[in-house]
């Protein structure tokens, strides 16, 4: 694309130390603090300690683990909802044509863009009034809803992939919608469906604003709002403390990226461009 | 209606089911709902509530506070898109010249995306941190400043922290999409360009902008529609301050509601706050729809 030009090799170089320390160099700051011992929070030392107390210490707190657990059912059950309504969903846009297809498209399309913090001033006297303020199925709930643009149209993209010719030629040999569908079609868009199970998963483990709100005890605070709570007040000089629960917080989400990466980055990209 | 046109009808709508009954109740509904709240003074501590008319936008329209929300949110959106626009394009290319080792780097990168705001919000608030930040050891140890700034005292700073934060965590994603758009850019273009005697910045400029600029116009709509709704940076490294300095829509509109419990009122700042939104997205769809 470019000539490897001295202008070019300057500009490569200049940009790569730079934009990658700016990248890097915080990654590293947040472990190396979390590495350290109390005693040497101030220094400015970096990977000089390798104090794995403080790792441990976060995560022996029962309060912590209480929250790990609660964030962890949450992402899961939201991505499992999330995948599978909007499977649902994207093969009815992609196969079907029907009246108020196109109308349901785009409402749903446009939804994306209704401010969250707006729904949640109705969305929480409802959860008031049917018992299920403070409950995880409340948050559950809210974070299918917010993922459901995104999966019903990154999967409608997939399905929309599928020859129309697979399915005739299902139909001719006998096979039954049901059978075309869960049998031929949908194995088809496994990819996709990787990408917004894991697109739900990060949506609800990283939430803050529902979480925050909708829940209100600790026994079911999920783990981002639960940190809010463990480091304000007293809690906030802790930044040993603080570097190593986030710590503790990215590693979930930074595992599954590094390795479903392909999945996440095509997939993700192609539903928003795409539509 | 033939048969099989009703089978149509009959089996979209099935699957179409759970999706609409989630997205009626948790969203349309809501929505709706909370226009009609922006009519009444409700409150979080009080279950009763009346009508009272345009009362709360009349409020709204003639606070001064108002007109500042609009400023430092209209501020945020634009540094917090245009940063990480700027870098992202500058690393997607970067990126893009499959170095050995480019792979692991460019995955690298995405992790500041996917981490939680809580644990990106911790990290830079211990950054800017005024007595032990690192920002203030390593600017002194440079001899840029000679004593520690006090980042999250000051209005422009504290904007510039947030803003800074913001920029880590989006700028990946810029380059993600940007890489996408540049894998389209034609190889026998460039050739030909290249042999019509351009150089390096001309081929920026007249075939590599033009070939991504369907890219670059859809993730600066979409940034931005994200960063109106960005709450988490803001909220867990200054909570809007100080003195409303960095607050925006979103961080106000919660603390209206769930610190002051005044909900009638944060709901006619949200409405005022999806008709900006809707503005973009308007924009977002029609792209969308021409591609």
């Amino acid at each position: 694309m470019f000539q490897k030009t001295l202008g070019f090799r300057i500009f490569f170089w200049s940009f790569l130390l730079v934009i990658g320390f700016f990248a890097f160099f915080p990654q590293l700051w947040m472990i190396s603090t979390s590495l350290k011992p109390a005693t040497e929070m101030f220094s400015f030392s970096f990977f000089k300690y390798f104090d794995f107390s403080n790792l441990k210490r976060v995560l022996s707190d029962r309060t912590f683990l209480t929250y790990l657990r609660n964030g962890i059912v949450v992402a899961v059950a939201s991505s499992v909802c999330s995948t599978v309504v909007s499977v649902l969903a994207g093969y009815s846009f992609s196969k079907f044509r029907f009246k108020g297809r196109k109308t349901v498209m785009a409402l749903i399309m446009v939804s994306q863009a209704f401010p969250q913090g707006l729904l949640l001033l109705s969305l929480y006297p409802m959860m008031q009034k049917v018992g299920m303020l403070d409950t995880l199925p409340s948050i559950i709930l809210a974070y299918i809803a917010f993922t459901l643009p995104v999966g019903t149209w990154t999967l409608k993209a997939y399905f929309d992939q599928v020859p129309q010719s697979l399915m005739e030629a299902a139909r001719v040999d006998g096979s039954s919608e049901w059978r075309t569908m869960f049998q031929i079609i949908i194995p088809l868009a496994v990819p996709g469906m990787m990408t917004i199970a894991i697109y739900s998963f990060v949506w609800a483990w990283n939430d803050l604003l529902y979480a925050l709100t909708l829940i209100s005890s600790t026994a079911n605070r999920t783990l981002a709002s639960g940190m809010v709570f463990t480091f304000t007040g007293e809690g906030g000089n802790d930044w040993i403390g603080m570097m190593a629960a986030s710590v503790i917080a990215s590693i979930p989400v930074a595992a599954i990226f590094v390795f479903l990466q392909r999945y996440f980055i095509a997939g993700l990209t192609a539903g928003a461009v795409k539509g | 209606m033939n048969r099989s046109t009703r089978n149509q009808t009959l089996m979209g709508w099935l699957l179409l089911l759970p999706a609409m009954a989630i997205f009626a109740l948790m969203i349309f509904y809501p929505f709706i709902n909370s226009i009609f709240i922006s009519f009444t003074n409700r409150n979080l501590l009080y279950a009763k509530s009346a009508f009272i008319g345009f009362d709360n936008y009349r409020k709204l329209f003639s606070d001064p506070n108002t007109l500042f929300l609009i400023w430092t949110t209209v501020k945020f959106v634009f540094l917090a898109t245009l940063m990480p626009f700027a870098i992202g394009l500058i690393w997607a290319l970067l990126m893009n010249q499959k170095f050995k080792g480019s792979e692991f780097v460019r995955g690298l990168t995405l992790v500041n995306w996917i981490i939680p705001g809580i644990a990106i919000g911790f990290l830079w608030s211990w950054i800017f941190n005024g007595d032990y930040g690192i920002l203030n050891a390593l600017l002194g140890k440079l001899g840029l400043i000679d004593k520690n700034v006090i980042w999250f005292g000051g209005k422009q700073t504290s904007m510039l922290a947030v803003v800074t934060a913001r920029t880590w965590q989006m700028f990946p994603w810029y380059m993600a999409f940007i890489m996408g758009g540049l894998q389209g850019v034609s190889n026998d273009q460039c050739e030909a360009a290249r042999i019509d005697g351009v150089n390096n910045l001309q081929m920026f400029r007249h075939v590599i902008i033009p070939a991504i600029k369907p890219v670059l116009i859809l993730i600066l709509l979409l940034g931005t529609i994200g960063n109106l709704q960005h709450f988490d940076l803001i909220n867990v490294m200054t909570g809007g301050g100080p003195e409303r300095a960095t607050s925006t829509f979103a961080t106000e509109v919660y603390k209206k509601a769930f610190k002051e419990y005044s909900v009638g009122r944060a709901a006619s700042l949200g409405v005022i706050w999806a008709m900006m939104l809707s503005l973009f997205s308007i924009f977002y769809l029609k792209r969308i729809k021409e591609d």
